[in-house]
């Protein structure tokens, strides 16, 4: 007598749990056919579950893919195992509102779910169990990561004034050519330029025009690349292009139409006219080269020479002959 | 609750009985994945092995570096006895993995996704299930996390729960005939949990 109550009032409570439970939970039949649903539910759906009970969950809810569904389920049934999703395949599987609709700022509730087996008396499954999980806050943090991490890595990837491939990336993409270059027969060849003079211009014109001058320069770069070239602002008012499966005779026709491109430019910043002019260095890679940094020293002292010979000019690397 | 470190050991006998528990365990999901999947499963021995961290982060930080292998790791628990699941694909032709599990998608990142996910929760809830039952363990399992997709592997890695040095894994290696499905399966479990599996393998070695 006694401990019939008690297991009476154990159910009570445990349909309290269940009804009050922040967890979504569903049982299906082998039809799919609804047969519990608990507070979470009606509470986010609207839906009650005198209203739900005995209903086709694919009638009511359409948002749900059948096909889709099943695939997850049917190995419940025959399996007896249980399967899950998580938010990264589908946001949601019941459309419900965030649990936060005026400060969340995901307009969905984001859910994982579980869905396991209920063995009946004989043993076999006939029905089973979707568990389903808020994990909006999750999702949205980790979306948020997501985006801060491209931006910043978009952010580390240009040069702030030109907008061109920063050094340090492009550091990078040049190691990485060099190692190709070790490996194969194509040729590549790296092009270092400089303003001839740059320090007159902000000397005369200000620091501001100066970075104009910069910014022009870049644009007009931006215009005379081909997709695969890879240009960058080394530093100051030095450019670097790694030019891939480019010979010295391709490198000097792309130098010199950079060469003359600057020449030709008239620069405007407010009332004034700049010119520039730019002076370059040009080095193919050679077998002798053990870093990419001997590479970059090939290509700066052909610039030197083409510096010191008269400036507005493009030299070529000569490799000490052995 | 302190731990003190306890050396994990494993002895021969040990070593035997896990690998046939395994073994046992593995032909009832083999059985249950050629029920469904109509697909014969060849089953290789399972090496039973301690393994220091250092292994771990290797095996993860390849699943992360080669883009043609993808991992998926569940958390498992019961009875006081926690580990984890990684699934490790190799080389696994996603364009099979698709034909095996009668996906119609595009196999798009979405796509391959899906696939990881439903390969994954077969063969890892079989397997853990088919060791539970002989342990008379009810393991409760946490969502799968597709590594690589929406992580890093040091950010899995450092994140501080990793002070093992050397724990036991169960390392079963699925391919499948005539696909070149070709993937590993990692049970690890967590240093303190080895003592108390080795206390139920006791029992049964008894």
């Amino acid at each position: 007598m006694t401990d019939s109550n008690i297991e009476f009032g154990d159910i009570h409570w445990l349909m309290d749990i269940l009804q009050n439970i922040d967890v979504g939970l569903v049982v299906l039949d082998r039809q799919y056919n609804i047969q519990l649903w608990n507070g979470f539910m009606e509470s986010h759906s609207g839906l009650s579950p005198q209203k739900a009970k005995g209903e086709n969950l694919f009638d009511l809810f359409s948002e749900i893919p059948k096909d889709w569904f099943m695939k997850k389920a049917e190995p419940v049934y025959q399996l007896k195992t249980r399967t899950f999703t998580i938010w990264e395949q589908r946001p949601y599987l019941f459309r419900f509102k965030n649990y936060r609709p005026i400060t969340g700022r995901a307009s969905v509730m984001y859910q994982n779910t579980s869905i396991i087996p209920l063995e009946s008396i004989n043993r076999s499954v006939d029905h089973i169990c979707v568990i389903i999980y808020d994990v909006t806050d999750i999702a949205v943090s980790r979306e948020d990561v997501m985006s801060a991490n491209q931006t910043l890595s978009e952010f580390n990837r240009t040069d702030q004034l030109t907008e061109l491939t920063s050094r340090g990336y492009w550091l990078k993409e040049l190691d990485r050519e060099f190692l190709r270059c070790q490996r194969s027969v194509l040729p590549s060849t790296l092009v270092m330029f400089d303003l001839d003079d740059f320090r007159s211009i902000n000397g005369h014109h200000g620091h501001q025009a100066g970075d104009q001058v910069l910014r022009s320069v870049s644009e007009g770069l931006r215009q005379t690349l081909r997709q695969t070239d890879q240009i960058c602002r080394y530093g100051g008012e030095v450019f670097a292009a790694l030019l891939v499966d480019t010979d010295e005779d391709e490198a000097v026709i792309f130098a010199e139409r950079v060469r003359k491109m600057i020449e030709r430019m008239e620069i405007k910043y407010g009332q004034q006219s700049i010119r520039a002019t730019a002076s370059l260095g040009i080095a193919r890679y050679q077998k002798s080269f053990t870093t990419a940094q001997d590479w970059l020293q090939a290509a700066d002292k052909a610039l030197y020479h083409a510096k010191e010979s008269g400036r507005n000019k493009t030299t070529v690397f000569q490799p000490k002959a052995h | 609750m302190t731990v003190t470190s306890t050396e994990v050991s494993l002895n021969e006998d040990q070593r035997d009985c896990y690998q046939e528990l395994t073994n046992v365990a593995m032909g009832q999901a083999a059985d249950r994945l050629a029920r469904l999947l109509d697909v014969y499963v060849v089953l290789p021995i399972p090496k039973v092995n301690l393994i220091e961290s250092s292994d771990l982060h290797m095996a993860i930080q390849d699943a992360e570096t080669d883009s043609a292998m993808s991992a998926v790791c569940q958390g498992f628990i019961g009875s006081g006895i926690a580990g984890e699941a990684l699934l490790l694909f190799n080389d696994t032709s996603f364009s099979d993995l698709a034909a095996l599990m009668n996906y119609g998608g595009e196999l798009d990142r979405y796509g391959e996704l899906e696939l990881l996910m439903d390969v994954s929760s077969l063969l890892i809830g079989a397997c853990i299930q088919g060791i539970g039952e002989q342990l008379e363990i009810h393991f409760n399992q946490g969502h799968p996390v597709v590594l690589g997709q929406h992580c890093k592997v040091d950010d899995i890695l450092k994140s501080g729960n990793h002070q093992w040095t050397k724990t036991l894994a169960i390392e079963i290696h699925y391919t499948i005939e005539h696909v070149n499905i070709d993937c590993d399966l990692l049970l690890l479990f967590t240093e303190d949990s080895v003592g108390k599996l080795n206390n139920k393998i006791n029992y049964l070695l008894d």
